[in-house]
């Protein structure tokens, strides 16, 4: 009975990737032979940052001269690194030129990725990061959120205080460098206390749910670290009153607001918003687009992206969809709060504004802009962007605020 | 809806007796998880000073409130032997059409909200034409419905849920009313109006029977087909309402916001001494299991302990909880729940 039902489920199985084969094989526009095959291949869809990095690379992909050098296509292949593997195979077997790609695990990837490679296919990560290491990553994870915004709270509650660490999803390479990078930083004051740790996925739902919790439990904190789901902590705060404390988060919208809210000003909330900015996707696939066009010569690298940093008093309102001097919010009623905000650079991704962003359209009258021509390499993060590598002695090291405490 | 007179002959007035056999047993389960639930708040005090206060209190009932009223429906459709893997699917299209189609600028917020429960309510009703009419599990169909609801959503979304709560959901979950938080007022409202359709009414009884023996139901003249279809559609509804207060609280929604109220929905109803075969089972129970497992959680939560001790402790708890209601269930009325099920001949999926 069980060999059987096994035997029915190995030839769905077969079916469906044959069948899923025979789509992504199906020949593509043979009557425009000069473009560039491009597949986008997500983990998963159903959160703000992962549709906002597919709408820009959407929108890129349609603003000249690209609207008529490249062939889009979009897969998205859930939480399971199985599917992502055979999305990969498929993408290789169709012809792919170039994969850019969030790859659901640093290693799981690797075999895929090496044989696409020797099939001249080029892959470039943004945000995650795969150790294989013919692809190109681009990613912040290297630029130390994790240290500089423990820091930045430290510096903002004098060296002293009971904090709460609001984590990602357990298991992650992303989260796990954040937190350790943190975690070295409130090491060095012996007067900050991590009275909770708990995770919210990522999620403002979960993030508000477990920092009620952990209100209900230690309503001294003085302080709060947190990873994306920062609106929904931010929330829990806001929801019982009184004082507010300063709180270090990434860069969703909500959160941002937050520090423009005159009764939470009133209430004393302070902090910094940095963390995962969509806008990596973007200069990825513009860094791919000037490597398979010629126009950039390039080895397979790790590439960092530049820590977006905003403290509470830098955080300003766009008028409108507009980014324009300076502003890096937007108006409630125009995003969720959990919308992450650094959609825009006005030197790596000038072409794209909000609607790009939420809508995947290319803005009117726009060209795409060349990149700078140097890039920051990223530092090897072991089990991150290599596999077989140690870490720099100054691992931790602070890039974008200094400490105002002396610690041990 | 209930049934007419006509349709309750003989047959059910062994379901009654069965009920009235049964108080006994499931009171001293409500009772047995109330204390354990009163002693773990009192008890947590050890684990934090602050906690055991009104506050933790008022914690633990506004995030049980999602669970409470989400598991409300699957109550209901365990009760009738059946079981709702569409949770996750309902519960976020009322979270995210709350927030989509009305928004804090509480758009048609009137017309809007009962149509997003009347989709939930569709929804489930399709469940159950599925489990009744074309005969797939209730296992498998509901499953099915989830993805089909889920994979909408993406495509309708694109993946980016947008807006944000509605004033009156907002005003739920965070106001008061004379003093008295909304949450707690919805909560003993929800629970007294559930109490009553499922323990009071025809229809309510009408699902025992159908739970115990679907083929006795039949006879009895029980209309099977409307009492199923019914059912699921209530949990459409319920699910739908519980992802809405979700948005309501966290002023927004996601694709993923109903994934982690499946399980503990189930977990509440069999907590409160439900039988997973369907047949027996009470609201006031499930709204016992609920605070129960929202308190275990919250306690958990203040003891600082690493994620996966955590998720071993509150298992562990819960499997015990399980154990002890059982030996204690099956000590009170030995064997009898299990003879019935025998000579019922019924295998329940």
């Amino acid at each position: 009975m069980i060999q059987s039902m096994t035997r029915r489920w190995h030839a769905l199985a077969l079916t469906l990737t044959i069948a899923a084969g025979a789509v992504f094989m199906a020949p593509v526009h043979a009557d425009e032979p000069k473009k560039f095959k491009i597949y986008l291949s997500l983990s998963y869809s159903g959160n703000n940052w992962m549709s906002e990095t597919a709408n820009i690379i959407k929108a890129l992909a349609k603003t000249p001269p690209y609207d008529k050098l490249v062939d889009l296509k979009e897969v998205i292949s859930g939480t399971d690194p199985q599917a992502q593997i055979a999305a990969y195979e498929s993408m290789i077997d169709a012809g792919a030129d170039g994969v850019i790609s969030f790859p659901i695990s640093p290693t799981a990837l690797n075999r895929v990725v090496k044989r696409g490679c020797e099939r001249g296919v080029k892959f470039f990560m943004y945000d995650s990061t795969v150790t294989e290491s013919c692809a190109y990553n681009v990613s912040y994870i290297s630029a130390g959120f994790g240290e500089n915004t423990a820091q930045a709270l430290v510096n903002e509650l004098g060296g002293k205080g009971k904090i709460f660490m609001v984590r990602g999803v357990p298991g992650t390479s992303v989260d796990k460098r954040h937190a350790d990078g943190a975690k070295a930083i409130f090491a060095k004051y012996p007067g900050i206390e991590v009275v909770s740790e708990y995770y919210g996925m990522w999620d403002d739902r979960i993030a508000q749910q477990e920092t009620a919790k952990a209100l209900a439990a230690h309503p001294d904190v003085d302080g709060i670290w947190s990873e994306l789901g920062e609106a929904g902590t931010l929330n829990a705060v806001a929801d019982r009153g009184g004082k507010m404390v300063p709180i270090v988060g990434e860069n969703m919208n909500g959160f941002r607001l937050g520090f423009l809210n005159p009764d939470y000003q009133k209430r004393g909330l302070q902090g910094v918003s940095s963390g995962s900015p969509p806008a990596t996707a973007g200069y990825a696939f513009k860094l791919m687009m000037e490597i398979l066009t010629g126009k950039r010569k390039q080895e397979p690298v790790s590439i960092e992206y530049p820590l977006p940093w905003a403290t509470s008093e830098q955080i300003k309102l766009c008028n409108g969809s507009k980014i324009e001097n300076g502003c890096n919010v937007f108006d409630a009623s125009l995003v969720p709060q959990g919308f992450s905000t650094v959609i825009h650079d006005d030197v790596l991704l000038p072409e794209i504004d909000l609607r790009a962003a939420l809508e995947g359209k290319p803005v009117d009258g726009m060209t795409i802009q060349p990149l700078p021509a140097a890039i920051h390499q990223a530092p090897p993060e072991p089990g991150i962007n290599c596999q077989r590598c140690e870490a720099p002695a100054d691992h931790y090291k602070l890039t974008v605020v200094q400490p105002t405490v002396a610690g041990q | 809806m209930n049934a007419s007179p006509e349709t309750l002959p003989s047959a059910l007035a062994v379901v009654d007796q069965r009920a009235a056999a049964k108080t006994n047993p499931e009171t001293v389960t409500a009772i047995m998880l109330l204390l354990a639930t009163v002693l773990l708040i009192f008890g947590s005090k050890l684990i934090s000073p602050a906690l055991g206060s009104w506050e933790q209190v008022l914690t633990i009932l506004t995030l049980g409130s999602f669970l409470l009223v989400a598991a409300f429906g699957q109550g209901l459709v365990i009760l009738t032997g059946g079981l709702d893997l569409s949770v996750p699917g309902t519960f976020m299209l009322g979270g995210v059409l709350s927030a989509a189609w009305i928004g804090s600028g509480d758009v048609h917020l009137w017309f809007f909200l009962p149509t997003i429960l009347l989709l939930g309510g569709v929804v489930g009703a399709a469940n159950g034409l599925g489990v009744v009419l074309l005969k797939v599990p209730p296992f498998i169909m509901t499953m099915g419905m989830s993805i089909i609801v889920g994979s909408i959503a993406l495509g309708y979304t694109g993946g980016s849920t947008l807006g944000a709560a509605p004033t009156l959901l907002k005003a739920l979950m965070k106001g008061d009313t004379l003093g008295v938080p909304n949450i707690v007022l919805l909560i003993l409202v929800f629970s007294i109006a559930g109490w009553l359709l499922q323990s009071r009414t025809h229809f309510g009884r009408n699902l025992y029977a159908v739970g115990c023996s679907p083929a006795a139901a039949r006879i009895a003249g029980i209309p099977i087909t409307r009492t199923l279809v019914l059912v699921y559609a209530l949990s459409g509804i319920a699910s739908a309402f519980a992802g809405a207060l979700l948005t309501g609280y966290s002023n927004g929604a996601t694709l993923r916001m109903g994934d982690a109220y499946l399980l503990p929905t189930v977990a509440a109803v069999i907590l409160g001494g439900a039988s997973i075969l369907g047949g027996s089972g009470s609201f006031i129970n499930t709204l016992c299991g609920v605070l129960f497992l929202s308190t275990v959680e919250s306690v958990i939560a203040a003891t600082g302990l690493d994620q996966g001790w955590r998720l071993i402790i509150s298992g562990t708890i819960i499997v015990l909880a399980i154990l002890i209601q059982q030996a204690q269930a099956s000590g009170a009325r030995p064997g009898l729940s299990r003879l019935f099920k025998r000579s019922s001949g019924q295998p329940k999926s």
